[in-house]
């Protein structure tokens, strides 16, 4: 059961929602969307079929946070985030999957991470779908597609004049209860507008038989061949809504101890106060990241750790394509005794 | 309310000494502020597993844990004067507030080697861990529980050579068999001479319902490796304790992983049946 929200409606409702929560949605910056703060004044940006260059997790895990606050005599405070309730409009299905697979990696049953708890409980996340997805999207290879729901409390499908929503929780459903159910008609044509979507994204790769593939060539020269051609700028795992890797620092002036981002790519990311280094040069370091994402995280928690998003095929500066090295993969021999 | 796990338990350091004669390794003893905090950390404490160090202003390093919990209330460590952390820690005196996290990681699987023969094998700084092991298996109630101790501890030279007194009455005790070694001949040095996997062959401890542990530099452990399985020794029952660059010491932030496994987390001690079923990361 679906409900509609007209789109001359949806200033007034941010408006509604910002008395008692903030609201980040995509707005124009420069050249892409960006999730910034509304109060419903604002001019979205979710009409254009490109997501945000930005993926959203920086709400939930800050390029920057401060994680405590200490004085010289050793009292270090905590700094738990406190917060109004949030909403973020206009997520989209690949970024929502992926908060929910961060989710896994810090509401983790011992050592949970109270920074990350703290924003992620308080948010909610209201996605719109890809009418038109990018040639640079691949939800649909690794478990997620351009109507995917997880993670969401509610999900849009644009019909040009109108949304239907579709509540998913019941924050979902308070927030969207105020307005009629669709009409068969309309729930009949977001089913269209969804399948034929669908349809405009091509399989990138298989991912049945890739761990195997990927654990057994571990040593494979394609390695290098890939290495080759990076920069270790770094930019596919900034810009990557499920890479969560940090670093914790002092910052002595500000008397702080933070987390910042940090990143695979880099050399000094692994280098140990001897000077050895695990992961010396970018091919053990684009190894890394790859194997992460498609064997490690699925011994950690059984799902592939990318949610098809495109970003690190976008903006990959050498034009590195992830989609590319898997099928090169796909195409090796799997070792037998590796299985 | 969720513990928080990056908020460092406050401690004040107890006292401060060197190990080695060129100054390089320095060990500390921290005492817990709350005597709560103590309590919640021995009852959580196993031989080989460590901290993380919290030095406010300058950052945090992992080290291993160098006693065991009947020593006291207190927490000892031993740093090699390596990083912008350590070289902080090696200035830090007697009274310095400092902070600690821990105890993390795994550490020995001692429930699993009882009634077992042990053989403790240890390079250079990287024996902390076995030292608290061993003052670990000293406890009344803990040592019927094993069957024989061998120790064979080498370091460079003997100036290097860690927790000296202590070492030194090892030499005396009916319960352990002691072996130390310095790489290169010394004058009046009465033990053994050569690096430690040449040791380990020339003492040859017999696998026969034995378990080896081996810490040490990368390449210490890795021919000591050898030259156990050499000895008979299968790859269940040899040991080691790794260590990587840290920062959470809690398998979050990503960077000490050996393939699938975090050092931090699922270790720092593996079999070396675990490790061959790794990929060669490290």
């Amino acid at each position: 059961m679906s409900q509609i929200l007209p789109k001359k409606n949806l200033k007034q409702l941010l408006s509604n929602w910002a008395a008692s929560y903030e609201i980040y949605a995509p707005q124009q910056l420069e050249k892409f969307a960006h999730f910034m703060p509304t109060n419903g004044s604002e001019l979205l940006y979710i009409d254009e079929q490109h997501n945000t260059r930005f993926p959203p997790k920086a709400l939930f895990l800050p390029q920057s946070e401060t994680l405590m606050k200490y004085t010289r005599f050793g009292a270090a405070q905590e700094t738990i985030p406190e917060s109004k309730p949030r909403i973020v409009f206009g997520i989209r299905p690949c970024d929502a999957k992926a908060v929910d697979l961060l989710n896994l990696m810090f509401l983790t049953e011992k050592d949970s991470d109270p920074y990350y708890q703290a924003r992620r409980k308080k948010t909610a996340l209201i996605g719109i779908g890809c009418n038109i997805p990018c040639p640079s999207c691949f939800c649909t290879t690794v478990e997620s597609g351009p109507f995917g729901r997880q993670g969401m409390d509610a999900l849009l499908t644009d019909l040009e004049d109108i949304y239907l929503v579709r509540t998913l929780t019941q924050t979902g459903k308070t927030l969207f209860a105020e307005y009629p159910e669709a009409t068969e008609a309309q729930e009949a044509e977001a089913k269209a507008v969804q399948q034929r979507s669908l349809k405009l994204i091509d399989p990138a790769f298989e991912t049945k038989g890739l761990k195997a593939k990927l654990d057994s060539n571990f040593e494979n020269a394609l390695w290098q061949k890939f290495a080759d051609s990076c920069l270790g700028c770094g930019i596919c795992t900034f810009l990557c809504p499920t890479c969560f890797c940090f670093d914790i620092a002092d910052e002595a002036q500000r008397k702080e101890r933070v987390r910042n981002w940090d990143t695979c790519m880099f050399r000094t990311y692994s280098l140990e106060a001897s000077q050895h280094n695990p992961r010396p040069t970018r091919r053990e370091r684009t190894r890394q990241r790859v194997m992460h994402k498609f064997s490690y995280w699925l011994d950690h928690v059984n799902k592939i750790g990318c949610t098809g998003c495109g970003r690190c095929v976008r903006y990959c500066p050498v034009g590195l394509d992830i989609r590319a090295m898997l099928r090169e993969f796909n195409q090796l021999e799997a070792e037998v005794a590796n299985g | 309310m969720v513990k928080n796990p990056y908020l460092p338990i406050p401690m004040h350091i107890l006292r401060t000494y060197y190990e080695s004669t060129d100054r390089s390794l320095k060990t500390l003893e921290l005492s817990f502020d709350d005597p709560e905090n103590a309590r919640a950390f021995f009852a959580a404490y196993n031989p080989g597993q460590f901290c993380v160090l919290s030095v406010f202003g300058k950052g945090e390093c992992a080290l291993g844990i160098a006693n065991a919990a009947w020593e006291g209330d207190f927490v000892r460590f031993t740093a090699q004067k390596m990083g912008s952390v350590t070289q902080t820690l090696h200035e830090m005196k007697a009274g310095d507030p400092i902070g600690m996290r821990g105890p993390l990681g795994n550490g020995f699987p001692l429930e699993d080697w009882k009634h077992r023969n042990l053989v403790i094998i240890g390079g250079g700084c990287a024996f902390s861990t076995l030292y608290a092991l061993t003052k670990h298996l000293f406890h009344p109630a803990v040592r019927n529980d094993y069957g024989e101790l061998k120790v064979i501890y080498g370091t460079r030279n003997s100036g290097l050579c860690m927790y000296k007194q202590d070492i030194q009455s090892w030499h005396h005790r009916d319960d352990l068999e002691m072996h130390q070694a310095v790489d290169v001949p010394e004058e009046g040095w009465d033990h053994h001479v050569g690096y430690v996997p040449n040791v380990v062959k020339e003492v040859a401890p017999s696998p026969d319902n034995a378990v080896a542990i081996v810490c040490g530099p990368p390449i210490m452990t890795k021919f000591t490796l050898s030259a156990l399985t050499g000895l008979g020794f299968a790859p269940e029952a040899i040991f080691t304790s790794l260590e990587k660059r840290m920062k959470c010491g809690i398998g979050k932030c990503g960077r000490c992983n050996i393939g699938p496994k975090y050092i931090c987390k699922d270790g720092p001690v593996f079999s070396l049946a675990e490790l061959n079923a790794l990929p060669n990361d490290i």
